[in-house]
């Protein structure tokens, strides 16, 4: 009791040190993913390309986006880069905006190669059949692509970039060790000058959580109106 | 219907020494033969012998490795083919129907002619369900492929493929993957569409419908034409040890 007591003083004391990291949060997994999604989508058309050098680095990026850790390619971006002459400049009315950039462009350039995958499979999910009818009819294989094939693999896209949006809510907890604002950012803060450790750590799982799990229902409720449609 | 013995009948292809390899593996060793206008040849032989792969050659969805194919007197493998305007010549019928799933029966049917220019919206909209009615599924123009069963499926694909006004019709194995009770009304259609005079080349195990429907049939096996002959008298007088047992197999 106690501790719930607590946390309800801590959310009416610090509210909108919470609410703000919830915006940045919300800010930078939204950049994230939009940018992490137009990036991959021409990735996953390199992964696929009948150009071999195209295809190989392609294949070199995702597979090293994906297999070092977040935390490190943001550190890198961040404190790295600077370092051999790259820094993101600074904008004079948004505060903070070269280690905000630091952050969007690590988790972006991150969700890209994740997206990458997640359109090549589900373009690779679609019958080769589907394609083989296309060009038979005399279709190039960019109009059998935007006519046919794009059209069905987006029943498997869409659903596994929704969770792609969720899984970036998560992971973007560790742009707060490059002092971004987010909710891991001023969750700290507050345990800082509270000592509730445990009440603190609380509340900003249970936000999280109340993120993470009403994306998903309404990821789950757009996957089921999609199906209602069409089957294939 | 059978064999058509007007030799005045013009050549519609000609196949010469046709060779296709993938990697080091021989699938079509130097075969050579050709196809007359109303011309209606079944291909049969044994599983892998090369009859898909021969009658993908045709429409170029595999590239030979060496030999040429001449249609309308021009030799396909040449550079410089536009190969999307001489798959439009080419209707092909598929085992798996490979109807598009995300369109219901009518865009299936409308949306490459249209794409391509080859009519409008309208003229293709009239052809489409003047071709459904033919194969008796002129209700159905509004379904999608999954509310549709296997023999309904095949016969709205060779609608699809007659869009393009095709000179010539090649089926691979078009009812291998059909319930028994559908295999006939696909089997239907074809007869008709043979009857009518268009130039079919059938890969088929249906050998009723090789020795009925069509005048001439090409046993093809380990890449070889093993014989090619008029059908009856491929499957009454059967000479090469191996049709003889693929027959004796077969029937
Ligand atoms: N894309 C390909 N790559 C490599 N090998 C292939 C390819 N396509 C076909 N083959 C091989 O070529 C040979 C002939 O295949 P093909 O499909 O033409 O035979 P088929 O006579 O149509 O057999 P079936 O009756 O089983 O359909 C087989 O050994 C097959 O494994
Ligand atoms: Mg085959």
């Amino acid at each position: 009791m106690q501790f719930i007591q607590t946390i309800i003083k801590i959310l009416s004391k610090y509210g909108n040190f919470y609410a703000e990291g919830v915006r940045n949060t919300l800010i930078i997994s939204l950049m994230a993913v939009v940018f992490g999604t137009l990036l991959g989508a021409l990735m996953a058309l390199a992964r696929m390309s009948k150009i071999k050098p195209l295809r190989w680095l392609a294949t070199a990026y995702i597979e090293f986006f994906r297999g070092t850790p977040l935390m490190v390619q943001l550190t890198f971006i961040f404190y790295g880069l600077p370092m051999v002459g790259i820094s993101f400049p600074e904008v004079s009315f948004i505060p903070d905006f070269s280690r905000f950039m630091a952050g969007v462009v690590a988790m972006s350039l991150n969700s890209c190669a994740y997206v990458a995958e997640v359109i090549r499979s589900g373009i690779q999910a679609v019958d080769p059949g589907q394609m083989e009818a296309a060009r038979c009819l005399g279709l190039s294989g960019g109009q059998g692509m935007t006519m046919v094939v794009l059209p069905q693999a987006i029943r498997n896209i869409l659903p596994a970039l929704g969770n792609e949006f969720i899984t970036v809510i998560k992971e973007s907890s560790v742009v707060s060790v490059i002092g971004i604002a987010d909710l891991m950012y001023r969750t700290n803060g507050v345990k800082a000058k509270t000592y509730n450790v445990l009440e603190c750590l609380a509340t900003a799982a249970i936000i999280y959580f109340i993120l993470t799990f009403t994306f998903s229902k309404l990821v789950a409720w757009a996957e089921r109106r999609m199906a209602h449609g069409r089957k294939s | 219907m059978a064999a058509n013995p007007d030799s005045n009948i013009s050549e519609i292809i000609r196949v010469e020494h046709l060779t296709k390899k993938f990697e080091n593996l021989l699938v079509l060793d130097d075969i050579s033969t050709s196809f007359r206008t109303h011309e209606v040849v079944s291909v049969i032989g044994p599983s892998g012998g090369g009859k898909s792969t021969f009658l993908r050659c045709l429409n170029l969805m595999e590239t030979p490795t060496s030999g040429a194919i001449y249609v309308d007197g021009v030799d396909i493998c040449k550079k410089g083919v536009d190969i999307n305007r001489h798959r439009e010549k080419m209707g092909m019928v598929f085992q798996q129907f490979n109807l598009f799933n995300n369109m219901n029966v009518m865009k299936n049917l409308t949306a490459a002619p249209v794409k391509l220019k080859k009519m409008t919206a309208e003229e293709a909209e009239t052809k489409g369900i003047t071709l459904l009615r033919r194969v008796g599924l002129e209700d159905k123009r509004n379904s999608y492929p999954y509310e549709l069963s296997g023999g309904q499926k095949q016969r709205i694909a060779i609608v699809r493929a007659l869009m393009m006004n095709p000179e010539v019709m090649l089926f691979d194995e078009p009812t291998s993957a059909l319930d028994p009770e559908m295999i006939g009304e696909v089997l239907d259609v074809m007869r008709e569409l043979a009857e009518e005079g268009m130039t079919m080349i059938v890969v088929t195990h249906e050998m009723r419908f090789a020795r009925e429907v069509s005048s001439r049939t090409l046993f093809l096996s380990d890449g070889h034409i093993e014989e090619d002959k008029p059908s009856h008298e491929l499957f009454d007088h059967p000479e090469s040890p191996r049709l003889i047992s693929f027959l004796q197999k077969v029937l």
